[in-house]
C-alpha cells in the first residue's frame, strides 16, 4: 500500500506536483499516466525516499518516508529513473549488493539471485561484467535489483522505455505476475497501449496534478470517449506532451 | 550506525576500484615516484658536490705578474689563472665570471714592505651560483695571507700559534648540500601527494562518477542511512590512500640504502622509528584528506570536473611546503593546530633528528581529526540534500 496525500513540491519557479493525492492498493498494477514534465518521476521519488516534498506526505505500508524512510524503503522494490549500472561489477554482483544493502546475506541471497536469474532469464549474462551490457539486459539486471528482496510493493519509472517488443512484453508479463502475487505495484509511463494492457487502474497526471483516477473502463465513460488515447487527451486537456 | 551496512558498501567500492587498472596504476606507480624523484635529485646533487670539491677553479686575474708567488700559490692548490676580461666589473656582474681578482699596482712594493699588500676582488653577493667558487678564492687568499703571516712572525721569533687565538673549525653548508636540504623539506610534502594520488580515483569514483554513471539514485533507494553510505566510500577512500602513503614512506625508508648521504655532509634520519612516527603523524591526515576528496568530488558534476577540482586542491598543502623550503620558520605550538601544515612542520624535524615532543604529536594529531570530522559530516550532509543529488547544487 502506497500513500501519497497532498504533496506540493516545486523546484525554483517551477510548480512540479501542486498537491497530488494517491493511494495505489495491493493486489493491483496502477497505471501512473501522463505527458512528459507532467510530475510523474518527482512524484515516485518521492514515493522510493530520495526527494522529500514541499508539504504533504508520502508512505508505504504505514511507513511516513518522512519520519521512518528506512522502513519504508525496506518494503519498497524500485526500479528508479536512473538506472545506472556499475561497469566493472558483473550481472551477480549488481543484484548481490542490492540485496546486501537491504540486509540479506548467505545462502538466502545466494538463492534469492538464482531465483531473479531464472525468472528474469538472466543465465547467459550473470557473471558478465556490466559494460557494454544492451539496453534489456541492463532492464533486467535492474528489475532483479528491485525484486531481489521480495519486496510487498513494487515502484518502477517508465519500466518499457529503451526496450523491444520482446522486452515490453516480458515486462508487462511480470507486472501482471507481480499483481497476481499480492503486491502493489505502481509504475509510471506515457505509453497508451501499456495502460489498456497491465492497469488495474489509472491515474491520470497533468501540469503535477491528478486529472483523473479510475479504471480504464471508468476513465473511457467518464470522459465519453471510446479509445483510452481520446480519453486520456480530453483529460489533460491538450494534445501537448504526448508520446 | 549500521556497520554492517557501511561494510557493505566499504567492499564494493573496493572491489569495484581494484577492477580499475588507472586507479592501481595510480595507487601502484605514483606513490613510488616521490622517493625516487628524491633519490634520483640527491644521487645528482652528490655527484656534483663532489665534481665542485674536485673541479679546478678557472680565475680570471687582473695584471697577475705583479704577484707571481700569490699565483704559483693558488695553481697549486687548482686554481687555473687566466687573463682577465677588459672590464672585471662588468665581466661579474653580467655573469660572464663568478669572480675576478686584481693586483694592484701597490702590491709588491706593500708586500716587500710588510704592510698588508692590497689585492681587489669583484664578486656579485646577490648571485647564488657563484658563492662557491667565491668562497673557494677568499679562503685560498686567506690561506696565503696566514701563510705569510706566519713566515714574519717566525723570522720575528713568535711562535703562530699566538696570534691564533680561535681555532675555528668550518662545516660548510654552500649550494649542493643547501639544495638536498630544501628537497628535504619538501619530502613531507610528497607524502601528501601520495594521500591525494592515492585516494583520488577511488573517491571521485564513488561520488562524481555515481553521479555520472546515473547510479547514485539507485544507491540511495535502499534502506541505507546516508551516514553509513558516505562512512563506506571515505574508507575505502582512505584505504586506498593508507596503501599509497605506506608505499611512500617505505620508499623513503631505501632512499639512504640507495644514494650516498654523507658525501652531501648531512645524515637524514630515515630509521625505522622515525618513519614509524611518521606514519602514526600521518593516519589523521590520512582521514582528513580522504573527506576531503570525497567532499570536493561529490561537489562536482562530472568525473573530469571533479579530477580537476580536486588535482587544484592538491596544491593548498604545497604551500607551508614551499614556504618551509625558502625561508626557515620557527615553530610554533598554534602552528600545530592548523592541519597539513603543522604535520609538515613535525615530519621535517622528524627526519632532521631534531626533538619532537609528544604533546606536539598529539595537538596536531589530534587538531586533523578534528577536522577530518568536520569534513566528514559536511559530506554526509551533502549526501542527505537533494540538490547534490541530482546536480543542482
Amino acid at each position: 500500500m502506497i500513500v501519497l496525500s497532498d504533496v506540493k513540491k516545486r523546484f525554483g519557479d517551477v510548480e512540479a506536483l501542486r498537491g497530488v493525492s494517491i493511494a495505489v492498493a495491493d493486489g493491483q498494477v496502477t497505471g501512473l499516466l501522463g505527458p512528459n514534465g507532467a510530475g510523474k518521476t518527482t512524484a515516485l521519488r518521492i514515493v522510493y525516499g530520495v526527494m522529500t516534498p514541499d508539504s504533504g506526505t508520502a508512505s508505504v505500508d504505514g511507513h511516513d518516508l518522512a519520519t521512518d524512510r528506512l522502513a519504508a524503503q525496506a518494503r519498497l522494490g524500485v526500479l528508479a529513473h536512473a538506472q545506472g549500472l556499475y561497469p566493472r561489477l558483473t550481472a551477480r554482483e549488481h543484484v548481490r549488493y542490492a540485496g546486501q544493502l537491504h540486509g540479506l546475506r548467505g545462502p538466502a541471497l545466494e538463492g534469492r539471485i538464482g531465483e531473479l536469474a531464472a525468472l528474469l532469464e538472466m543465465e547467459e549474462f550473470l557473471d558478465r561484467r556490466a559494460d557494454g551490457f544492451s539496453q534489456g539486459q541492463k532492464l533486467k539486471v535492474a528489475l532483479a535489483r528491485a525484486l531481489v528482496h521480495d519486496p510487498r510493493n513494487v515502484v518502477l519509472d517508465e519500466p518499457t522505455s529503451g526496450l523491444d517488443v520482446a522486452g515490453t512484453r516480458a515486462v508487462r508479463a511480470l507486472l501482471g505476475k507481480l499483481r497476481d502475487e499480492g503486491r502493489c505495484v505502481l509504475f509510471s509511463t506515457h505509453v497508451m497501449q501499456e495502460v489498456s494492457a497491465v492497469c488495474d487502474r489509472v491515474v491520470v497526471i497533468a501540469r503535477g496534478q491528478v486529472v483523473a483516477d479510475g479504471t480504464p473502463e471508468a476513465l473511457k465513460a467518464a470522459t465519453g470517449k471510446s479509445t483510452l488515447e481520446d480519453a486520456f487527451v480530453a483529460a489533460i486537456g491538450t494534445e501537448e506532451g504526448l508520446g | 550506525m549500521r556497520w554492517d551496512l557501511l561494510g557493505v558498501v566499504f567492499k564494493k567500492e573496493v572491489v569495484d576500484s581494484l577492477r580499475d587498472r588507472r586507479t592501481l596504476a595510480m595507487v601502484l606507480f605514483f606513490p613510488v615516484f616521490g622517493p625516487l624523484v628524491l633519490a634520483g635529485t640527491l644521487t645528482l646533487v652528490s655527484r656534483e658536490a663532489r665534481e665542485v670539491d674536485q673541479k679546478p677553479v678557472a680565475l680570471p686575474v687582473v695584471a697577475a705578474e705583479r704577484a707571481p708567488n700569490l699565483m704559483a700559490f693558488l695553481n697549486e692548490r687548482g686554481v687555473e689563472v687566466k687573463a682577465a676580461p677588459a672590464d672585471p666589473a662588468a665581466a661579474v656582474r653580467l655573469g660572464d665570471a663568478d669572480v675576478v681578482l686584481e693586483i694592484p699596482a701597490d702590491h709588491a712594493e706593500a708586500l716587500r714592505a710588510g704592510r698588508p699588500a692590497p689585492v681587489k676582488l669583484y664578486l656579485d653577493e646577490s648571485r647564488r651560483t657563484s658563492h662557491s667558487a667565491v668562497a673557494r678564492v677568499k679562503s685560498l687568499l686567506e690561506g696565503y695571507s696566514r701563510r705569510i703571516g706566519v713566515q714574519r712572525l717566525v723570522l720575528r721569533g713568535v711562535h703562530p700559534a699566538a696570534v691564533t687565538a680561535l681555532a675555528v673549525e668550518e662545516v660548510d653548508l654552500a649550494t649542493p648540500q643547501s639544495r638536498a636540504a630544501m628537497l628535504l623539506s619538501m619530502l613531507p610534502y610528497f607524502l601528501i601527494i601520495a594521500l591525494f594520488t592515492g585516494g583520488m580515483s577511488v573517491a571521485i569514483d564513488a561520488t562524481a562518477g555515481e553521479r555520472e554513471r546515473q547510479s547514485l539514485e539507485g544507491l540511495l533507494l535502499h534502506p541505507v542511512p546516508r551516514s553509513a553510505v558516505v562512512l563506506g566510500k571515505l574508507l575505502a577512500t582512505a584505504t586506498f590512500a593508507g596503501v599509497a602513503l605506506l608505499e611512500t614512506t617505505v620508499g623513503f625508508g631505501f632512499v639512504p640504502l640507495l644514494v650516498p648521504l654523507e658525501t652531501l655532509g648531512f645524515s637524514m634520519r630515515l630509521d625505522v622509528s622515525v618513519l614509524a612516527r611518521i606514519l602514526a603523524l600521518m593516519l589523521p591526515l590520512l582521514l582528513l584528506v580522504s573527506a576531503f576528496i570525497l567532499l570536493v568530488a561529490s561537489r562536482a558534476r562530472t568525473f573530469r570536473a571533479a579530477q580537476s577540482s580536486v588535482s587544484f586542491m592538491m596544491l593548498v598543502p604545497a604551500t607551508p611546503g614551499i614556504v618551509l623550503g625558502l625561508v626557515p620558520i620557527k615553530l610554533k605550538l598554534w602552528m600545530l593546530a592548523i592541519p597539513a601544515f603543522g604535520d609538515q612542520l613535525l615530519v621535517n624535524r622528524l627526519l632532521r633528528g631534531e626533538p619532537v615532543e609528544p604533546s606536539q604529536m598529539a595537538l596536531c594529531m589530534s587538531s586533523t581529526l578534528l577536522w577530518a570530522a568536520l569534513v566528514t559530516a559536511l559530506t554526509i550532509r551533502a549526501f542527505q540534500d537533494e540538490k547534490f543529488l541530482f546536480g543542482k547544487a
